[in-house]
């Protein structure tokens, strides 16, 4: 197949174009602590709102004062039992809604809309009848997670169902295979990458539905740590809550982005990387 | 799967019957006794509820204050977005530098920030403008530089062979090519705006229509506090129909 | 007749990673006429797309000369027009917007382009498609708009990579058809790209056969069909005669293509 597309696109030398990657990454990070450390002294001088940009060593400290102290373990592990407990169930329930809507499609046309409607919306704003069936405790937190990883998990799944190439439905029946090979063999190996992208994202939005419904009403959990310094307007220590929250969020996602590139790595180019909509 | 082949010719049919039987079903329940009333009210009492909180709250009204502050965040993150996804575009090294945090920004618990937010800006509508921008301003900035970098060779080729100018190059194929892109940026940006806006409202009790419904639970006004998240629903999915149908619109081009 | 277009000891290589050299072209040397309907026809692989980027003036370096009415070309050339091989037309045009694209470029007014347009767009056959949208028309009424827009910046060569070699048998005979009645009508040097050997044969005066990479000339063939040809002239037996001859120059190099391909892949 020709290709008009060859024209004077000489290939930039790699090595060159990596160093200035880094050095354009190095030098914003510097000026970014130094535009922080600059607010930080106009605060500690009184000129703006007092201790609203603390020095970047307070949050440091902070950081290690978080990570040092027993409670915070405990606030965590509350925190990381309802995102496991609730993105399972959550998971579970969306995996086998999706599959059952891929298997059926007058299921799926009649359930979609309805699930696109609540999808859409701002799952926050269920806490309340969510408040009212479990109460404050961790349950409630629990079923937010559950509520948060549901979504993208449904979508994805149902979604991998119906992309399933038709030919290759064709080619199983031509060889005769049964429907529990025709599971194994064709649609199990397809839904791999589906799935882990639907998981992905669940994750990421259990962690954020989790710690807002620990903002709102809770006596546990970073989110509940978060609110409590709030309160008490301790504001190095938000920032550290913060800081840790994001941290290991980006690190469970890299961790999922991994396991996909690795599911993937027969296919060749990047795992999929797109701004699909997502739900919250 | 059998039964009537007529019903399965009409999913919509379908799914309208599902929700009408929940619903009774539900009335039942609770008329009964057998779910409690505070917990969840009849769908009957649900639905009578929506004047007095009209009356009460003005779900209208505050249903145009969380659309105007959708509306400045998203103007804010369409002034800021586009041109520095451009940025990103013509400079391929700062594009290439941004791209991993883009991405781990756009996937961040940027709610989580508000306290911040609300002890730098007080509890006050710039907070929430504030707070809706950042999850806005992220899509679009990613999904302008995509759109850019996906033009068609092809239409790159024809433009050449016509002798185009830069200028023209960019206003007349670049731009036209990148647009429907743009604009998925801009869908996923307002979704995340108002979402966030809505969650920040019910969150701090400041807003329009999230901080009503944190306001019908405070009550113990149970049949309030869901016909107010029935209105939030309805205005998500009009936002969400609305601007998949512009989107639909762009696209066959 | 005098040559509108010298092509002289062209080569071109491409540095791959600066590590294996990939010659596509290897001092390629052709002639056109003015007016000439010649094709160029080769196996994949044997560098007819590079020749005919640099012929349209969108590779700037390689080895040799390329010569348009005796000037040098250097970028694109208003006496160069070219139809890709790919969709090509712009989605978010009508098809009159389109075909009008080269006139609103060179700054026509809004009444002048229209009416040049429409000339073009009825001189392939889409009068009546004028406001639809590519996302409306077929494979072929695409290319047809291509052409049109290509045809509406007036060039004095049309260079047409493969333009039909996505669409079915059937529509790209008509389609050929088409091209030799516009050609015949406005008397453009017409340089076809194809590895379709009847196309080849049915359209041209002259074919020139390129070997498998680095490309060079293998043959020329003189096309001794008489004008005007229409399609009907593939019942001839003449026509199967040249279509044997260029078979068996094509094959040699077709298949040796195919060999090192596998051989690529299998070292990968």
């Amino acid at each position: 197949m020709a290709q008009a597309g060859v024209i004077a696109a000489a290939p930039a030398a790699v090595p060159h174009r990596e160093a200035t990657v880094f050095r354009i990454r190095l030098v914003t990070v510097i000026c970014l602590l130094v535009a922080w450390e600059g607010l930080a002294a106009l605060g500690s001088l009184e000129i703006l709102y007092g201790d609203v940009i603390p020095s970047s060593w307070k949050i440091v400290f902070a950081i290690w004062n978080e990570i040092t102290a027993a409670d915070f373990y405990r606030d965590l592990g509350i925190t990381f039992a309802e995102h496991i407990v609730g993105f399972i169930v959550g998971s579970a329930i969306g995996l086998a809604l999706g599959i059952a809507m891929g298997v059926n499609p007058l299921l799926r046309k009649a359930i979609e809309p309805y699930l696109n409607a609540i999808g859409s919306t701002p799952k926050i704003i269920f806490l309340p009848i969510l408040f009212l069936i479990f109460g404050t405790g961790i349950d409630s937190k629990m079923a937010k997670g559950a509520l948060s990883a549901f979504f993208p998990v449904v979508f994805s799944t149902a979604l991998g169902m119906i992309l399933i190439n038709p030919v290759l439905l064709r080619v199983g029946k031509s060889f005769n295979l049964n429907q529990w090979q025709t599971v194994i063999k064709i649609y199990i190996p397809a839904m791999v990458n589906p799935v882990i992208t639907g998981l992905r994202l669940g994750m990421a939005i259990t962690v954020i539905g989790v710690l807002v419904a620990e903002l709102k009403f809770a006596d546990g959990g970073l989110g509940y740590r978060l609110g409590n310094y709030y309160e008490q307007f301790r504001i190095a220590e938000m920032y550290a809550i913060i800081l840790i929250i994001f941290a290991l969020a980006a690190l469970a996602n890299m961790g999922m982005t991994r396991l996909q590139t690795y599911a993937n790595r027969h296919q060749g180019g990047s795992a999929a990387h797109s701004l699909s909509v997502a739900t919250n | 799967m059998t039964g009537s082949f007529k019903l399965s010719k009409s999913p919509v049919l379908v799914g309208g019957i599902g929700v009408a039987v929940f619903l009774c079903v539900l009335e039942i329940a609770v008329e009964t006794g057998m779910v409690m009333e505070l917990v969840v009210p009849r769908p009957s009492d649900t639905f009578l509820a929506f004047p007095p909180v009209q009356e009460d709250m003005d779900l209208v009204g505050n249903f145009f204050v969380t659309l105007g502050m959708t509306a400045a965040s998203t103007g804010i993150a369409l002034a800021i977005g586009v041109p520095f996804g451009y940025f990103l575009y013509r400079n391929r090294r700062y594009g290439v530098a941004y791209e991993g945090w883009l991405a781990a920004a756009f996937a961040a618990p940027t709610v989580l920030l508000y306290p911040l937010f609300l002890v730098i800006f007080g509890r006050t509508y710039l907070t929430l403008i504030m707070m809706g921008f950042i999850p806005g301003a992220i899509p679009i900035v990613i999904q302008t530089r995509q759109g850019l970098l996906g033009v068609s060779q092809t239409l790159l080729n024809v433009g050449r062979s016509f002798n185009v100018s830069e200028r023209e190059m960019f206003w007349k194929i670049q731009l036209p090519s990148a647009v429907p892109t743009i604009f998925t940026g801009i869908r996923i940006g307002v979704m995340y705006t108002l979402v966030n806006i809505v969650a920040i409202e019910y969150l701090i009790d400041f807003g329009g229509l999230g901080r009503i419904v944190s306001e019908m639970y405070f009550r113990f006004d149970t049949p309030g506090t869901y016909a107010s998240i029935v209105a939030v629903i309805l205005v998500s999915v009009f936002f969400y129909w609305g601007f998949g149908r512009i989107e639909k619109w762009l696209r066959p081009v | 007749m005098a040559s509108i277009l010298e092509i002289s000891e062209v080569s071109k290589t491409y540095d791959v990673d600066g590590e294996n050299p990939v010659q596509a072209l290897d001092r390629v040397t052709l002639d056109v006429a003015e007016g000439e309907f010649v094709s160029v026809i080769g196996p994949s692989g044997c560098g007819k797309s590079t020749l005919f980027n640099i012929v349209g003036g969108l590779i700037a370096q390689y080895e040799g000369s390329v010569r348009i009415d005796g000037h040098a070309v250097d970028g694109a050339h208003s006496d160069v027009g070219v139809v890709f091989q790919e969709e090509s037309t712009f989605p978010w045009r009508t098809t009159l917007d389109n075909v009008a694209f080269p006139l609103e470029v060179q700054g026509l007014a809004k009444a002048d382009r229209e009416e040049r347009a429409r000339k073009f767009v009825s001189l392939v056959g889409l009068e009546g498609f004028e406001n639809h949208y590519p996302a409306q028309l077929s494979g072929g009424m695409k290319q047809r708009t291509a052409v049109a827009r290509t045809l509406a910046y007036e060039p004095r060569i049309m260079l047409l990579d493969e333009p039909f070699g996505a669409l079915d048998e059937q529509t790209r005979m008509l389609l050929g058809d088409k091209m030799l009645e516009i050609w015949s009508a406005l008397n453009q040097t017409m340089l076809l790209i194809t590895h379709n050997i009847t196309e080849a044969v049915q359209l041209s005066d002259r074919v020139v056969v390129m070997s498998f990479r680095p490309g060079k000339i293998k043959e020329v063939i003189e096309i001794d069909l008489p004008r005007p040809r229409s399609s009907e002239v593939i019942s001839t037996p003449k026509f199967g005669e040249y279509v044997g001859r260029l078979w068996t120059l094509l094959r040699e190099e077709a298949s040796r293509g195919m060999v090192e391909a596998e051989a690529e892949l299998a070292a990968r």
